[in-house]
């Protein structure tokens, strides 16, 4: 829904990006830094990841329906992230993406992150679960053919989206703690996450089965009624 | 205390941004321990952080500081063994470096979050992307508009008597099926929403938006002087030296390296002084009354 509205920067972003700015920082960490600022340079990578997501996803203007679907969407995903131990914010963002699409997913991903972290409180991993939640629903945009099919299909993302995603989540922890990649802490970490990833998992797979059949629903009805 | 909070919060951001920066990746310990004890210093001063936050802060101090030295095995000064691992100083210390780095930047993430309220995060996107912005704005209207809908929908079932809290299967059946009411009927209100916003022009022209931010003369010397001071810190870092492996070798106390430190001081202080500041003019001001 052309979130960055000058096209040339958009453009500029959709290139500029991959093939300039992040090798350029990968190269300045190896020569400037010699390799020890780990974390600082994810950060930049992970910001402008999250750049490129936003100025590349879709090119076509979308209207203000889904736009205010999108919205809606993404403050239930918040609204799930009050409730204690089983959160419901990935099952509600692949739904969200096999319905409206990649680019929606992408955006309620990451935006509900950006806006429950107001609340729980933000910080240098605000970027990292950003792109962590807006890839889980990117991908899931992408696959939503099979997805929307079969539950199997929709179990086993929710299992890799949330296994992934606790990973992911690991490697940052380890580059703040030591300011670099350690794979005994990173092996300690992930040990130590363990029953978090249980959880986030099992609590992926018991929403997206839960919600698979009434939101999905509601979005086709919307769908099909409004032509969102 | 209003003096920080009241800044535009592109200068919040600017000071966040500098202290959050300096103290996540300078590995300074002289500059990390200032960094904390001014971070609790200004979360104790406006009440952020209560008993448990302080509780849970120490905890995660405790278990980052002995982490390392139970992990790490490199260093030259073996201090005993454990289960046949060697314990060594240099694993301890920078153990505890990294505990009191940690500690710091949650001190100063919880007083961000405190100081950001959702109109200041949507001042400073709505430059950058203003569908973004009202994308936002919009979501964030629509959290409060769940929990007070959530209310009346189970008001409205309980009057109706379908509600009951009696036993577990009732409640969760009841709370499912208001959910689902309110998704419904967000959903529908939501189209109705987007109709009323094209037919007021939507989409037709640039879309401005109200904040009650203005760039100040305050703000100026403030952006100013933490760029100034963040820049003394930056080239004190630079020219001091903290190397933990194999073996200590700090090289803080040079005058670089003290310019610097002083500096990062100062502005760790920055918010604390502002809102001195403010409280002994209020002082003044109702003596004066």
């Amino acid at each position: 829904m052309m979130v960055i509205q000058s096209s040339r920067l958009r453009t500029f972003l959709r290139y500029a990006i991959p093939f300039a700015l992040i090798p350029a920082l990968v190269a300045v960490s190896a020569l400037v830094f010699e390799g020890q600022r780990y974390l600082i340079i994810s950060l930049g990578i992970a910001v402008l990841a999250l750049l490129l997501f936003t100025a590349g996803v879709e090119r076509r203007n979308i209207g203000s329906r889904r736009m205010v679907i999108t919205a809606i969407m993404t403050a239930l995903a918040v609204f799930g992230r009050f409730i204690p131990l089983f959160k419901p914010i990935t099952a509600i963002c692949v739904l969200t993406a096999i319905y409206l699409g990649a680019e929606a997913g992408f955006l309620c991903g990451s935006l509900s992150v950006l806006i429950s972290n107001i609340y729980f409180g933000q910080g240098p991993w605000t970027p990292f679960q950003m792109l962590g939640f807006g890839l889980i629903g990117l991908i899931a945009g992408y696959l939503s053919r099979p997805l929307m099919r079969s539950g199997l299909w929709l179990s086993l993302y929710g299992i890799v989206a949330g296994v992934g995603y606790s990973f992911i989540m690991d490697i940052w922890t380890v580059l703040w703690y030591a300011g670099r990649f350690d794979p005994a802490l990173y092996g300690t970490s992930i040990v130590s996450a363990l029953p978090f990833t249980l959880l986030y998992t099992i609590s992926n797979v018991i929403f997206l089965l839960l919600l698979r059949r009434p939101i999905g629903n509601k979005l086709r009805r919307i769908k099909i009624k409004y032509g969102v | 205390m209003k003096g920080f909070e009241r800044l535009n919060p592109l200068s919040a951001a600017l000071y966040y941004l500098c202290v959050l920066g300096l103290s996540m990746f300078s590995m300074n310990p002289l500059m990390l321990v200032i960094s904390l004890f001014c971070a609790v210093l200004t979360c104790i001063a406006d009440g952020t952080v209560k008993a448990r936050g302080h509780l849970f802060a120490l905890i995660l101090f405790i278990v980052a500081a002995v982490l390392n030295p139970l992990i790490v095995h490199k260093g030259a000064t073996v201090l005993f063994y454990l289960n046949d691992r060697p314990f060594t100083m240099e694993a301890a210390v920078y153990g505890v470096t990294a505990a009191v780095m940690l500690t710091a930047a949650l001190y100063w993430l919880r007083s961000l979050s405190r100081v950001f309220t959702a109109d200041k995060v949507m001042y400073l996107f709505g430059r950058i992307s203003p569908k973004l912005a009202l994308l936002i704005s919009m979501t964030l209207r629509y959290v409060g508009l769940f929990k007070y809908r959530f209310r009346r929908i189970r008001d409205a079932q309980r009057a109706l008597g379908l509600y009951d809290d009696g036993n577990l299967i009732d409640a969760v059946r009841g709370n499912a099926r208001v959910l689902s009411i309110l998704i419904t009927w967000t959903l529908e209100n939501g189209i109705v929403t987007a109709e009323s916003m094209e037919g007021r022009g939507y989409g037709s022209g640039r879309r401005t938006s109200y904040a009650p931010y203005r760039l100040h003369g305050t703000d100026a010397v403030f952006m100013l002087l933490t760029a100034l001071l963040t820049a003394i810190a930056v080239a004190g870092t630079a020219h001091s030296s903290a190397v933990f492996y194999p073996e200590l070798n700090f090289d803080l106390l040079n005058p670089w390296g003290i310019a610097g430190t002083a500096a990062f001081s100062l502005l760790s202080l920055l918010p604390l002084i502002l809102n001195a500041k403010e409280a002994i003019r209020w002082r003044i001001l109702s003596s004066k009354v």
